[in-house]
């Protein structure tokens, strides 16, 4: 109760006029107000004003779990709501009086402690994975679907990488680097994505930076972002990992800090900074760890200043840009021009700040409507009739690729869905 | 009111599980719209089919219960607001469109998006003028109950302009068709033009006949800032009177200005206390002609600073900023009573006198902006409503107000409709045997008065007023 009576003033902020329903991709889809963001600020309101004498039932979770958090209600609000910081905060004043559903739970606590039991029960996964999947005719025989209804019929999911990324020897030496006059040090947070389902972009970030006279340092102790635990309202979880996190990157000189994940750079750059900057304890650390972080995207861009080295390169590439990077971060200009200078022709799609549909935690709660969210997304694309999508999150592009696979039509090719960094 | 368990239970036969609600989380989601009241439903559902309204409509007459339309839910006046509970009919999941682009008729489910619409046409090369600053988030059904109009209004007229002919449950059930198909249509009364702007009191409207235009082909938006009040009521006047229509001529006061500045930034002076939002459209030469025009009328008024928006951005920028206004002004004061009254375009100028000094007789901050060009003009009395004292002038001031715009010849609503929160106030506008006479037709329609009780009348008796 005491959770939500904190949310009440930014609540009755809100003056029911509905601009923001208009933005937001889950109500849209389903035209219900409930999942949109005047409804579900309604909602918390109501909660927040009359305790557990609201009379909800388990639709106001279902309601709040079907958000997400992808900040357009936000942009567009004219007396500034955050309503995407409502629902966090009402996800995790529904998970402290109630507690984390079992799965959830067991999930974040794991990947608390990487390398030992999250490591070892995705290693397991690994190898149970083609139990489960059935291979797809998909584009470059990555990606397979799955087969279990309860999942998402017909669904692609990625394929768990066969060695997790910081599991790699030439990763594991970029542990400790000797600090080089004249070459600048960059700390690499790598993200579950990249580690356990993309390494191929991690890959790429390590060539992209050194081959322009940096050098990467990878810290062997980082954890997961903690994003993934804070949507489902276990701010306790995330702000044990954000802890960690600190102390991962705390030790290296470093100038500045980066990763190639959307979602995470946000995390690391503002979510630390919202966890633990009222901690005493932490206070200074945080504000000294988040001033130094940039997205990827940024760092090559402006601190690093890539270049245009001529050459040409065959496909159309469009951008999409990921909520946690346009919106939150504000970075839109930098991937953009990464792409001018990669020597692809570019076209721009409709509309490239529309959510992806998979985040806040959608792609687990409600596959459908998350899928379905992607539709209008997958349609834009494909008119621009590009050969790659380049973005910056591995969650929109596992996303994007199972979007794309559903929704290209059978004449045509599917596009493939890649980092910005894999056109460099 | 609570509806009893065999009445829910009989809805439940009309709809599939997935079409109906009971759950207090979706009847508090259906309980408010715009104006900031809230009042739970009993039953939420979500037809898709006329059908499905009819037998609720009829089971209404049998039973007894209230029966309110609903769209968007961005009403201002409360229309769709179940003031004595009952079952709202949600129009969202109503979205079909079809467009015939030989006779330029649109097809359209009420529940659709006017916003959709114009995307849809426009792509075609097809225009759909009205255009409510509300339109991405407010449906055709709510457009057309609510004779809503917008920017537009000054060349283009509004909703009703545009309505051939709709799709209808009567309140007793009957699905009936209205108007027509056809360019032109004599036969019988013009019961079409009667639903229009009948805020759901009549009958369910389920799909819509829409005339549509050719899409002008160039269009320039131009912004025009003055020092004082009287000098952009007076350009708007000669432009009027020198029979040039823009196709908007927006009026924007300092205090509103200043307001929405601070989330759009637009580098519009300071010291601005009006400012004209000014678009033509036509052809590439008429265009440039209306400009040139306009500047000059503006030049001749004193105008501190005159722009033509360069760039899509600054286009969308300054339409954000008007767009924004009405929610912006809550930054001045938490309560805003907002009236979207109209005169006689010549009277603007007193108008807006007139409005300031009953601010300043009545103690109370009072911002307006709006359609100058057709004489509407959307006054706010911004107050803080938990002070009794401020509660009591703001009151004063709307019905000062009120009598102003009608001494001036004027109406006490251009576009917002009646609903609820102008009720009090239909009386001083409307003799009584005109009164009587739309009684009348509503008793005559619906004799029971299940549909969307309590609103434009006073009482739910419909008696009073
Ligand atoms: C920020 C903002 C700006 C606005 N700007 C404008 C403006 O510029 N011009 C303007 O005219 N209005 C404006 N409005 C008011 C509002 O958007 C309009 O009145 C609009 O037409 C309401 O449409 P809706 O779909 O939201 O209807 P609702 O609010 O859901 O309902 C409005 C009324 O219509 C009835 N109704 C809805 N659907 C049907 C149907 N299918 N059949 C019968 N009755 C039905 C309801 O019962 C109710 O009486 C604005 C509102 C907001 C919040
Ligand atoms: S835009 Fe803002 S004020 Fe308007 S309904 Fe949405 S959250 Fe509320
Ligand atoms: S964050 Fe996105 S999904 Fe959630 S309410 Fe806002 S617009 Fe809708």
């Amino acid at each position: 109760m005491e959770n939500f009576k904190k949310l009440l003033d930014e609540a009755k902020k809100c003056v029911r006029c509905g601009i923001c329903n208009s933005v937001c991709p889950t109500y849209n889809v389903l035209r219900k107000e409930s999942v949109g963001p005047r409804g579900r600020v309604a909602l918390i309101r109501e909660r927040a004003t009359t305790g557990d004498g609201a009379g909800f039932g388990k639709e106001f979770a279902i309601d709040l779990k079907a958000c997400t958090l992808c900040g357009s209600c936000l942009g567009s609000c004219p007396r500034d709501v955050d309503v995407p910081k409502l629902i966090l905060g009402a996800r995790t004043a529904v998970v402290e009086s109630e507690g984390l559903s079992v799965g959830a739970g067991l999930v974040f606590k794991n990947f608390l402690a990487p390398g030992k039991l999250a490591g070892l029960a995705l290693k397991t996964a690994s190898r149970l994975k083609r139990l489960l999947l059935k291979s797809s005719v998909g584009e470059n025989g990555l990606l397979r679907r799955f087969s279990l209804p309860i999942i998402g019929k017909g669904r692609l999911v990625p394929n768990l990488a066969d060695i997790f990324f910081l599991d790699r020897p030439e990763v594991k030496k970029l542990a400790r680097v000797e600090a080089k006059e004249g070459r600048p040090r960059i700390g690499f947070f790598a993200g579950c994505g990249i580690n356990y389902l993309m390494p191929e972009v991690g890959v790429a970030t390590i060539k992209a930076v050194t081959d322009l006279g940096a050098d990467l340092i990878i810290p062997s102790k980082q954890v997961c972002c903690g994003m993934p635990a804070l949507s489902a309202g276990d701010r306790k979880t995330a702000k044990e990992l954000a802890i960690k996190n600190l102390n991962a990157f705390e030790d290296e000189d470093l100038d500045y800090i980066t990763t190639s994940c959307a979602t995470c750079s946000n995390a690391l750059k503002s979510v630390f900074l919202e966890l633990l900057g009222d901690d005493p304890e932490h206070q200074e650390r945080v504000q000294r760890f988040t001033s130094k972080v940039r997205d990827v995207t940024e760092l090559l861009a402006n601190e690093l200043s890539y270049k245009d080295k001529g050459d040409k390169k065959e496909g159309l590439v469009t951008w999409h840009d990921p909520c946690h990077l346009s919106r939150y971060q504000g970075v839109r200009e930098e991937p953009r021009e990464l792409i001018l200078k990669s020597g692809y022709a570019f076209k721009g799609m409709k509309n490239p700040c529309k959510c992806c549909g998979l985040g806040g935690g959608l792609v687990f709660s409600d596959y459908e409507l998350s899928i379905e969210v992607t539709k209008k997304k997958a349609q834009n694309i494909l008119s621009t009739k590009a050969s790659i999508v380049a973005t910056a999150c591995p969650g929109c592009i596992v996303q994007l690729r199972d979007a794309l696979h559903r929704y290209t039509p059978k004449d045509e090719l599917i596009p493939k869905v890649v980092h910005v960094l894999e056109l460099l | 009111m609570s509806l009893p368990p065999p009445i829910k239970k009989k809805l439940g036969r009309i709809f599939e599980p997935k079409s109906i609600s009971f759950s207090k989380e979706d009847l508090l989601c259906y309980s408010y719209d715009a104006t900031g009241e809230s009042h739970l439903p009993d039953v939420v559902v979500f037809p898709t089919t006329a059908e499905e309204i009819s037998l609720t409509l009829k089971l209404a007459n049998e039973s007894g219960f209230p029966v309110i339309p609903r769209g968007g839910g961005s009403g201002f006046t409360g229309g769709t607001l179940p003031v004595s509970g009952g079952v709202v009919i949600s129009t969202q999941r109503m979205t079909s469109i079809s467009i015939d682009q030989e006779n330029l008729v649109a097809d359209v489910g009420s529940g659709l998006l006017t916003g959709d619409l114009q995307d849809e046409v426009e792509e075609l090369g097809l225009f759909y003028p009205p255009d409510p600053t509300s339109v991405k988030f407010s449906t055709i059904g709510g457009n057309i109950a609510e004779n809503a109009g917008g920017p537009r209004a000054v060349k283009y007229g509004t909703t009703r302009d545009y309505v051939l002919g709709l799709e209808v449950v009567l309140p007793n059930g009957d699905i009936v068709r209205t108007g027509v198909k056809t360019a032109k249509g004599v036969v019988g009364y013009d019961l079409t033009r009667l639903l229009v702007g009948s805020e759901g009191t009549l009958g369910i409207i389920t799909k819509a006949f829409l005339r549509l235009i050719p899409k002008p082909k160039e269009k320039a938006l131009m912004y025009a800032v003055f020092g004082d009040l009287a000098s952009a009521a007076d350009v708007v006047s000669t432009i009027i009177r020198e029979k040039i229509t823009p196709s908007t001529l927006e009026f924007i006061d300092g205090a509103s200005i200043r307001c929405a500045e601070e989330y759009v930034s637009t580098g519009i002076k300071s010291g601005a206390e009006a400012v004209l939002l000014i678009e033509t459209d036509g052809t590439l030469k008429s265009v440039e002609d209306s400009t040139a025009l306009i500047k000059k009328i503006c030049q001749e008024n004193k105008v501190l600073e005159f722009r033509v928006a360069k760039d899509k951005k600054e286009i969308k920028d300054l339409w954000k900023l008007r767009k924004n206004l009405s929610p912006a002004l809550y930054k001045i004061k938490p309560t805003k009573i907002n009236e979207d009254i109209v005169v006689p375009r010549s009277m603007l100028t007193s108008l807006v006198t007139g409005v300031q000094e009953i601010a300043e007789a009545r103690g109370v901050l009072i911002v307006s902006f709006g359609h100058a060009g057709d004489g509407n003009i959307h006054v706010n009395v911004m107050i803080d409503k938990d002070d009794p004292d401020e509660a009591k002038r703001g009151a004063e001031a709307v019905s000062d107000v009120f009598d102003l715009t009608l001494s001036l010849g004027g109406t006490i609503s251009g576009e917002h409709g009646v609903g609820v929160t102008k009720a009090p106030y239909l009386s001083r506008e409307l003799s009584s045997s005109l009164l009587s006479v739309m009684r009348g037709i509503k008793d005559v329609l619906d004799p029971k008065g299940i549909l969307n009780p309590g609103k434009i009348f006073l009482s739910p008796s419909n008696k009073e007023n």
